[in-house]
C-alpha cells in the first residue's frame, strides 16, 4: 500500500507538468486539420451563432509589435477581410459562413513573387464561428475557406484566419492572423497579443457584430 | 389663408420636417481609396479605385503598372475598402491604398512604398485615424524626406507644392467622424501661383455616421 502511495506521489507532479505543458501555445501545432474549425483561440471554445466581422488594416513584421516599422523596411502586410454567418451548421457540425471576402498583400521584399508583392485572394469562405474568448472584448471569429495566390494562379488553397475585435481604436488593440498551409505561409503571434494567435494591427480596425 | 399664415406653413415644413428626418436617420459608412488621381484641364483620371457600396461589405482593386498622363507612374497598386453600418453594435469603415515604386513629374518626386490607411468607427467610442500610413524612401526634388509629419508642405520650384501625409478630418466627433489621408498630394500652379491641377498618390477615405 505504501509503495502504491509512493508511486502516486511520484506520478502526480509528472501528470501536472504534462497537463501544464499541453496548455502552452504550440506554434507548430497550427492547423493540422484545416478546412474545419480548430479550437485555437484561448480558451478554445467556439459557438455557432450569427456574426459579422468587417474592416482591414496593416500588420508589421515581426508581427508581435503594436507600432509600425520604419517606412523603408517594407516589413508589413495590408489586408481587407469581411465575413458573415447566420449560425447554420452542416451535417458534420461545421458552422457555415454565408459570405465573405479576404484580400491579403504581403509587402515584404523576401515574400515577393516575380518582383511583385505576394497577393492572396479568397475565392470562397466556407466556415465562420464565434470564439468565446474573453480577451477580445467586442468579439472574435475563426473563419476560413479557399483562396488563390494571385501571383502564381495557385487555386483552391485552404486558408483560415483568426480575427479579434478588442475595442477602439483598432491599432494596438485588434488582432488578425492567417495560415495557408499548402504554401507554408502564416502570419501569427503567440505572446502578448489580444488573443493567440492573432497579431496586433498597426493600422486599420476590425469591427465585430453579433448579428447576421 | 393670408400671406403670413402661408409663410409660417412654409417655415414649419422647411424647418421641422428636416429635423424629424435627422432624428430617424440610419447609421451609414463610407470608404473609398485609390492609387493615383490626376486632375488637370486636359486630364481627369483616377486609377486603381475602390468604393464601398451603401450596404457595406468589401471591395478591392489592383494594378501591377499604373501610368497617368505622363505625370505619374506607379507599380503594384492595391485599393481595399471594407465596412458596415450598424446602429446597434457600432459602425466602422476602413480603407487602404498601397503602391510600390512611384515616380511623379519625371522624377521630381519618387518613393518605393506608399501606404495610406483611413479608419473610422462609431459606437461606444467615436473616432477616425490614419494610423498605419507611411512613405518609404521618399525623395522630393533630390532631397530625402523621412517619415513626414501629417500635412508637411514642401515647395516644388516651377511646379507648385506638395503636401505629404495630408490628413483631412471630417465630422463632429460625436454623431459623425471621418478622415481622408492623401500620402502625396501635388498641387500644380502656374507662374502666377494660381492652381492648375492636382496629382494625388495613395488616398484613403473613411467615414461613419450614427
Amino acid at each position: 500500500m505504501s509503495t502504491l502511495r509512493t508511486l502516486a506521489l511520484l506520478a502526480a507532479p509528472v501528470a501536472v507538468a504534462l497537463v501544464a505543458w499541453s496548455c502552452e501555445p504550440q506554434p507548430n501545432a497550427l492547423a493540422p486539420n484545416i478546412g474545419t474549425p480548430l479550437a485555437h483561440f484561448q480558451p478554445g471554445n467556439f459557438v455557432c451563432t450569427p456574426l459579422k466581422m468587417t474592416g482591414g488594416g496593416r500588420i508589421d513584421y515581426p508581427p508581435e509589435q503594436t507600432t509600425k516599422n520604419p517606412p523603408a523596411s517594407h516589413e508589413y502586410e495590408t489586408f481587407g477581410a469581411h465575413v458573415m454567418g447566420s449560425g447554420r451548421q452542416d451535417a458534420n457540425g461545421v458552422c457555415l459562413a454565408d459570405k465573405g471576402a479576404l484580400e491579403w498583400v504581403d509587402h515584404r521584399r523576401e515574400m515577393e513573387v516575380n518582383g511583385h508583392p505576394l497577393n492572396l485572394h479568397a475565392t470562397e469562405v466556407t466556415f465562420a464561428e464565434v470564439a468565446t474568448d474573453a480577451s477580445c472584448t467586442d468579439g472574435a471569429v475563426h473563419w476560413g475557406g479557399k483562396l488563390r495566390v494571385q501571383n502564381t494562379g495557385q487555386n483552391d488553397l485552404d486558408f483560415e484566419v483568426w480575427d479579434c475585435d478588442n475595442g477602439e481604436p483598432g491599432v494596438g488593440h485588434d488582432g488578425f492572423a492567417i495560415h495557408v498551409p499548402a504554401i507554408d505561409y502564416q502570419v501569427s503571434c503567440f505572446t502578448v497579443t489580444p488573443a493567440d494567435p492573432t497579431c496586433y494591427l498597426t493600422g486599420g480596425n476590425r469591427q465585430f457584430h453579433p448579428t447576421h | 389663408m393670408n400671406i403670413d399664415t402661408f409663410r409660417r406653413a412654409i417655415l414649419t415644413v422647411g424647418l421641422v420636417l428636416p429635423m424629424s428626418w435627422t432624428a430617424g436617420s440610419v447609421a451609414t459608412q463610407t470608404a473609398r481609396s485609390f492609387g493615383v488621381r490626376v486632375s488637370t484641364p486636359t486630364i481627369n483620371q483616377t486609377t486603381t479605385s475602390a468604393v464601398l457600396p451603401p450596404g457595406g461589405d468589401m471591395v478591392t482593386n489592383s494594378g501591377q503598372s499604373v501610368a497617368v498622363g505622363g505625370l505619374a507612374t506607379a507599380q503594384d497598386a492595391f485599393a481595399i475598402v471594407s465596412g458596415d453600418a450598424d446602429p446597434t453594435y457600432g459602425s466602422s469603415a476602413v480603407s487602404s491604398a498601397t503602391l510600390g515604386a512611384v515616380n511623379l513629374l519625371s522624377g521630381l518626386i519618387t518613393a518605393d512604398g506608399v501606404v495610406a490607411v483611413a479608419s473610422s468607427w462609431i459606437g461606444d467610442a467615436t473616432g477616425s485615424d490614419g494610423e498605419g500610413s507611411s512613405l518609404a524612401n521618399l525623395v522630393v526634388n533630390g532631397v530625402s524626406v523621412d517619415d513626414p509629419a501629417p500635412n508637411t508642405r514642401l515647395n516644388l520650384p516651377g511646379a507648385g507644392y506638395v503636401v505629404l501625409n495630408e490628413q483631412i478630418p471630417t465630422g463632429d466627433g460625436v454623431t459623425t467622424s471621418g478622415i481622408t489621408v492623401n500620402m502625396i498630394h501635388v498641387v500644380l500652379t502656374n507662374l502666377l501661383g494660381a492652381k492648375t491641377g492636382d496629382v494625388i498618390v495613395g488616398s484613403a477615405t473613411s467615414g461613419v455616421t450614427r
